[in-house]
């Protein structure tokens, strides 16, 4: 009869009383109502709460305590139900804000759906009361199913709020908390659907970097991170060719599902990127149903492998066909690894002097025009490319460019290097003695990539192929200039010159040239050539682009290895040599001159017939008698030229055994050091 | 007051205050700003609480409904504009749909429980607890709509739906197709307008919503200053490059329909919405589909600029007229500028305001009628006119005379008023140069007979006649130094700048895709022009060197000449008095006569000598200047200029030997 009392009248008399006044039986009806209220997060009569104040996210509840006592006790069952209640909408009111992100927002809206279905169940609870079918007893019971769900929802906020998680930091909490109450399956697949539901923006933004190559992510939460500052431009500039790695790159926080995935997810989206950049839009044409990264299960991997195969596809034959990579990679070989010898011949005939002036005396401007000149009379001519050459004059030399690199640890310097702090010490000392260097020292190449090629041409390869090019620059420097003491020497061909140093000179030239040449065929034939014929044919079976600049790099490192510029002792040495032969050439260009030049005069006095020039000269002599022809070696200059051929000659042959005995220790560990060592055994005298 | 208000009169009241409307017991209250149930009755404060809760999405409702309200008042319709309606009709659309869920609603109030058993006191279905799980998805629907009131109050077009764009970046899939339906309802009319803009060239936009804007303009500006972004109206789902592309497309449409007067453009409009529905599109615009409008832009501005580049090269012969201008203003065709030049030369000498310009004109037709210019086509030689400047005192012809090159619609639009000025101020740069170069070898003229004088003097004395050799061979070498200097300028200028920097434009030109592009070509042909012949801002030191540099050259060439004249008068006299002397060798005494002619010689010899060697002191001067100021400046081509006027490093010798060892 008195079941509906509570329900529909509000007497004013209610209000002030303790609820100990009534009846048990009354008292429990007043306390279903009041908890029906508390459920739905609102204070009844009888019931009142506060958020706590030393913790965030609890809250106080207080019954009446006039209240019967087993009453209190039952109803204090259901109080937790409450405050999972209160702390869950209060997460979901405030993720919803914009700020918070999408997976918030996505998190935010599936608890929304839980909650509504929780209100509902409470107006039906309600309905029940109404009816007068609700015992405390029965509103325990059909709580029930909720509370666990609610308890593990909470657990879920509490954790994410005390993080400020966002992002995939959430969808792992999900994952995490579902793994951890595996046990309890009701709650597992609530988790797995909440998680499911958060992901679904989450893929949205990875099926458009998959797809598309974009990064459309206002909040900042996917795994992949941007760095706008670095430009496409920069690889043309910056020595450390960070962009291709640092322009994507993960962050730390990746969802756990996708962890497996994550860096072919990131070369798909770079691959897309790239080919963006160049003005290429490709998409892949899947079917609908195909498309759709977030259907839940995981099928996902399989279409992120299909994108990414069709991305690196795509890329490397936009870069291999529209750009020609092998085309440029020919035309930088020609250029940097002297595969056309004329060019360079050319140019350095008509730069020659401009190159004997100190490096900041040049102007970059003449040797480029020079250069320009040299490519057009060349076989260069018929290279498409050649308009992107150009010049350029280093400040310091080889040497010191490589021991510069070593300091900052650039790439495969440091690490061959270990215990060489004297000798580097040794090496810049000798260079100051050395005395000045000149253009021939620091001239080297550069040529003009344009993105996309910098991907693979970036400045750092461009910079291993710049220090190749001045080793053989140099190298063809000095066996031009030993050729030039040939030269010397056949116009003293036709002089007495048995008994004299000529025959010393002659033979030290040789060895010299011998040397030089060798050398200079180990680089060229033994060492580039090979590998640039293994770098073609793997390039020839690549599958992304990723895999060509890793075999182009590798080609590089190879070469610049085997070209001893990573061993810096043998390098000390051969750089050693051939300043002696420098020197040596200099020498005798300068003394045999001089000391044939008397002869020249004494000739003239002696009325016999001959011109001034030194080459019918030449052909005349053979008529002088032996006195003449003597005459032609003055004592004084000949003494000195004497002195200066053996002491070359002995340093020489000094400096060639240090090096043999050097490769011959050191080839036991890089066998390819033999094949330099076993080339040079000819030159050397005793060994 | 009543005590005991029920439920149901409660639930009722709260489905009034869903809608805004006060009902007996709820009511809306301005200082707490909400519906609360009225103080006045005794309700428990839970229920109080709940009711509050409640009526929430009533609050959020009046927001709405104010904003409709005050958007739709007659008057203000104007001012919000096409989006803002679009907005209001699509919100309007939001609240039918919640004003079907308040009538079901309100149905129910009055509906019975279907109770099974019967007895028990009536009851209403819908408590207030039913009502929270009724209200609580139009709640959320109605804080979005009152969050977008709240963010769009105050904005238009473009700017409205680009605020609403911001909003529908929300991970819930309830806001997102809420976000979605609205935004296609507010952004068509903007994709109208684009569609519109972009293919017929129509700013159909009279509330300025659009993020294109048209101003009045003349022709010839049309197309720099007509139609310009603005940013504020920009939505920031359009990117800027496609919005600059739209903007170009539909200027390219209205400047070929303003300058060139042509319509070959509709066809290209139909052309390219028939690709871009070809591509897989059915050419539908509507919000989240950029990529179709993309592909439509694309499409339409590829077919448009090719056309209006097409119009331009054959309709209206940029080419050639380029070219001309190249010849004409920019001295290439050089038997036509000698020809001006010796022509001119006269009348030029003389002081400014003497000078006619119909005479001038007259000349200019002799000097295409005598040179290989007769053979261009009349339209293009008809453009080419005398140009008088205006002078001041003391000005001569040679200060004032330009020639210049008339150019009419469309072609204006990239030969502007400034472009053309530019072009003025090198043709007189290089028109000076001419004149320099003309003056020196007119100087070498007369300098030819060299021999024959210093044949004259060999009869004096053998100081004089030192003398007398000394100055010409110093006017021979300064008029050779000269000559250095400025042929060599002048092969840098003709050939290293003009003959390059056409070369790259023409390349350019071939490349561009439209018709900014081919303005900017040409802009940076003549900017390449004005900045390599030492015209730019940054080397006008040295420009004004390079003047003084000239002037010095022709003061020289008076000085030459009169030297010459002098010499060739003495000559003359001597020859007559040689001839005299012959006659009456007997009658005058020879010392008289070379004294008389000796003291003329030596009086002038060393006046001229003196005038000589300031000329020269000041050209050497002037010259060290200019030589040092060139390695500063930027181009890399004006060092080729100082490496070939000092090919031999004479003068850095020369510099080197006064600093190091000063007298």
């Amino acid at each position: 009869g008195n079941k509906g009392v509570p329900s529909d009248t509000f007497s004013m008399t209610d209000l002030n009383r303790a609820i100990g006044i009534y009846a048990p039986s009354v008292q429990e009806l007043l306390l279903i109502d009041d908890l029906l209220y508390a459920m739905v997060g609102i204070e009844g009569k009888y019931i009142s709460f506060q958020k706590g104040k030393s913790k965030e996210n609890t809250w106080n509840f207080q019954i009446d305590p006039s209240m019967d006592l087993s009453l209190q006790e039952s109803a204090k069952r259901l109080l937790p139900l409450c405050e999972c209640y209160s702390i869950v909408s209060q997460f979901t009111e405030s993720r919803s804000h914009f700020e918070y992100g999408l997976v918030n927002h996505a998190l935010a809206a599936a608890f929304r759906a839980i909650l509504q279905d929780y209100h509902a169940l409470v107006a039906q609870l309600e309905h029940q009361f109404r009816l007068g079918r609700l015992a405390l007893q029965g509103l325990w019971f059909y709580c029930q199913p909720m509370m666990g769900a609610m308890q593990a929802l909470t657990n879920v906020v509490l954790k994410a709020s005390e993080g400020s998680l966002s992002g995939a930091a959430i969808l792992n909490l999900l994952e995490n908390q579902a793994a951890a109450i595996a046990g309890d399956s009701a709650a597992r697949s609530l988790l797995q659907k909440l998680s499911q539901f958060a992901s679904a923006p989450y893929l949205g933004i990875l099926e458009r970097w998959v797809y598309e190559g974009v990064i459309d992510d206002p909040y900042g939460e996917f795994f992949i991170d941007e760095n706008k500052a670095l430009q496409k431009e920069s690889l043309s500039q910056d020595l450390n060719a960070t962009y291709w790695q640092q322009r994507y790159s993960l962050k730390h926080e990746l969802p756990g599902f996708l962890s497996n995935a994550a860096e072919t997810i990131l070369t798909t989206g770079k691959y897309l990127n790239a080919m963006r950049e160049c003005g290429h839009n490709a998409k892949i044409s899947f079917s609908d149903d195909m498309k759709g990264l977030g259907s839940g299960t995981r099928h996902y991997l399989e279409r992120i492998n299909v994108a990414y195969n069709f991305a690196s596809a795509e890329l490397l034959d936009l870069i291999t066909q529209k750009f020609d990579l092998m085309g440029r990679l020919r035309s930088v070989k020609h250029y940097f690894l002297v595969d056309q010898g004329d060019l360079l011949v050319h140019f350095m005939d008509i730069a020659k002097d401009e190159l004997a002036k100190r490096p900041s005396t040049i102007s970059v401007e003449k040797l480029q025009s020079l250069l320009d000149l040299a490519l057009r009379t060349s076989i260069a001519a018929s290279d498409p490319y050649n308009e992107d050459l150009l010049c350029n004059v280093e400040k310091v030399s080889l040497l010191k460019q490589l021991e510069n690199l070593q300091k900052m640890g650039f790439g495969g310097f440091a690490k061959t290097q270990k215990s060489e702090d004297a000798n580097s010490l040794e090496l810049s000392s000798g260079q100051t003695t050395s005395g000045i260097i000149t253009g021939l020292e620091t001239f080297t190449l550069d040529y003009k990539v344009q993105w996309p090629l910098t991907l693979v041409i970036s400045r750092k390869a461009l910079m291993k192929y710049q220090l190749i090019f001045r080793l053989l620059f140099h190298c063809k420097h000095v066996e031009r200039q030993l050729c030039g003491t040939w030269q010397v020497h056949q116009a003293t061909r036709g002089l007495r010159f048995i008994g004299t140093s000529m025959p010393r000179s002659y033979v030290l030239c040789q060895r010299m040239l011998h040397f030089t040449q060798t050398f200079v065929h180990y680089l060229t034939f033994e060492v580039i050539e090979p590998n640039w014929h293994v770098m073609h044919g793997k390039l020839q079976a690549v599958k992304s682009i990723d895999e060509v600049i890793y075999q182009h790099d590798y080609f590089l490192d190879k070469c610049l290895k085997e070209c001893v510029l990573l061993w810096p002792q043998i390098f000390k040495k051969v750089e050693k040599l051939k300043a002696i032969c420098l020197q040596y050439a200099t020498a005798t260009q300068w003394l045999i001159p001089s000391m044939s030049a008397p002869d020249l005069n004494s000739s003239d006095s002696a009325g016999v017939k001959s011109s001034n020039s030194g080459t019918s000269n030449r052909f005349t002599r053979n008529r002088y008698n032996d006195d003449q022809a003597r005459t032609a070696f003055n004592s004084s200059d000949e003494a000195t030229f004497r002195t200066t051929i053996s002491k070359i000659g002995e340093e020489f042959d000094k400096e060639l055994n240090k090096l043999l005995l050097l490769l011959t220790t050191e080839s036991q560990t890089d066998p390819y050091l033999a094949h330099l060592a076993h080339g040079l055994y000819g030159v050397g005298k005793d060994i | 007051e009543e005590s005991e208000i029920s439920e149901g009169a409660l639930v009722r009241d709260v489905l009034y205050a869903c809608q805004g409307i006060d009902g007996r017991y709820v009511k809306f209250e301005k200082e707490l700003d909400g519906f609360i149930v009225d103080e006045a009755f005794r309700v428990p404060r839970a229920t109080r609480m709940l009711v509050r809760k409640l009526c929430e999405v009533g609050w959020l409702f009046r927001k709405v409904q104010q904003h409709i309200d005050e958007s739709i008042k007659q008057g203000h319709m104007e001012e919000i504009g096409t989006v803002g309606q679009a907005f209001c009709a699509s919100l309007q659309e939001e609240l039918s749909d919640y004003y079907r869920l308040i009538a079901v609603l309100e149905a129910q109030v009055h509906n019975p429980i279907p109770l099974m058993s019967v007895g028990n006191k009536v009851e209403n279905y819908l408590s207030l607890r039913r009502l929270l799980v009724w209200l609580a998805e139009p709640l959320v629907r109605m804080r979005l709509l009152a969050v977008l009131v709240d963010d769009c109050k105050g904005l238009k077009g473009g700017a409205m739906a680009g605020a609403i764009h911001m909003h529908a970046q929300h991970g819930a899939p309830i806001v997102r197709s809420i976000m979605a339906r609205l935004l296609v309802r507010v952004c068509s009319p903007l994709f109208e307008m684009v569609r519109r803009w972009v293919l017929e060239g129509e700013l159909d936009d009279i509330y300025e919503e659009f993020f294109v804007v048209g101003h009045p303009v003349k022709a010839e500006a049309l197309w720099r200053e007509g139609y310009r972004l603005q940013s504020g109206m920009l939505p920031s789902f359009i990117p800027e490059s496609l919005a600059q592309r739209i903007l170009r497309t539909g200027k390219s449409i209205n400047f070929l329909r303003v300058c060139c007067d042509d319509h070959g453009w509709a066809e290209a409009a139909r052309d390219a919405v028939a690709a871009a529905s070809n591509s897989g599109n059915r050419g539908g615009l509507g919000y989240g589909e950029t990529e179709a409008l993309e592909v439509m832009v694309v499409e339409a501005a590829r077919k448009i600029d090719g056309h209006v580049l097409k119009i331009m090269y054959d309709q209206y012969r940029l080419r050639d007229h380029c070219l001309a201008i190249k010849r004409y203003l920019l001295l290439g065709q050089g038997d036509f500028i000698q020809y001006l030049m010796d022509l001119v030369g006269p009348d030029l000498s003389q002081p400014a305001n003497t000078v006619s310009s119909f005479k001038l004109a007259g000349l200019l037709e002799s000097a295409i009628r005598a040179s290989n210019a007769q053979y261009d086509e009349g339209e293009i030689l008809d453009r080419l006119r005398v140009k008088m400047m205006p002078y001041n005192d003391g000005d001569r012809g040679w200060d004032v005379f330009s020639l210049e090159y008339i150019l009419r619609d469309p072609l204006n639009t990239i030969f502007t008023e400034a472009v053309m000025a530019n072009y003025l101020k090198v043709f007189n740069f290089l028109w000076r140069l001419k004149r320099v170069e003309h003056a020196l070898s007119a100087t070498w003229q007369t300098m030819k007979p060299n021999c024959s004088l210093a044949r004259l003097f060999t009869s004096s004395g053998s100081a004089e006649k030192s003398q007398v050799a000394a100055i010409l061979r110093r006017c021979q070498t300064l008029r050779n130094e000269m000559n250095h200097f400025v042929t060599n300028l002048q092969y840098y200028i003709m050939f290293e700048v003009l003959e390059y920097s056409w070369a790259k434009f023409l390349e350019e030109m071939e490349d561009a895709q439209d018709l900014d592009d081919l303005i900017a070509a040409h802009e940076r042909y003549l900017t390449s022009i004005i900045e390599k012949s030492l015209l730019g801002e940054r080397s006008k030191l040295l420009c004004k060197t390079l003047c003084s540099l000239f002037d010095l050259i022709l003061r020289f060439r008076a000085l030459a000449d009169r030297l010459y004249e002098n010499a060739r008068a003495v000559q003359a006299r001597s020859d007559s008095s040689l001839r005299k002397k012959l006659e009456r060798e007997l009658f005058l005494s020879n010392t008289s006569r070379k004294a008389a002619s000796m003291d003329f010689t030596v009086e002038f010899l060393k006046g001229m000598g003196d005038e000589m060697d300031g000329v020269a002191a000041e050209y050497s001067s002037l010259f060290e200047g200019f030589i040092a100021q060139l390695p500063v400046q930027q181009h890399v081509d004006l060092k080729f200029l100082s490496f070939r006027l000092d090919f031999s490093e004479f003068y850095i010798r020369q510099h080197m030997n006064m600093s190091t060892a000063p007298l």
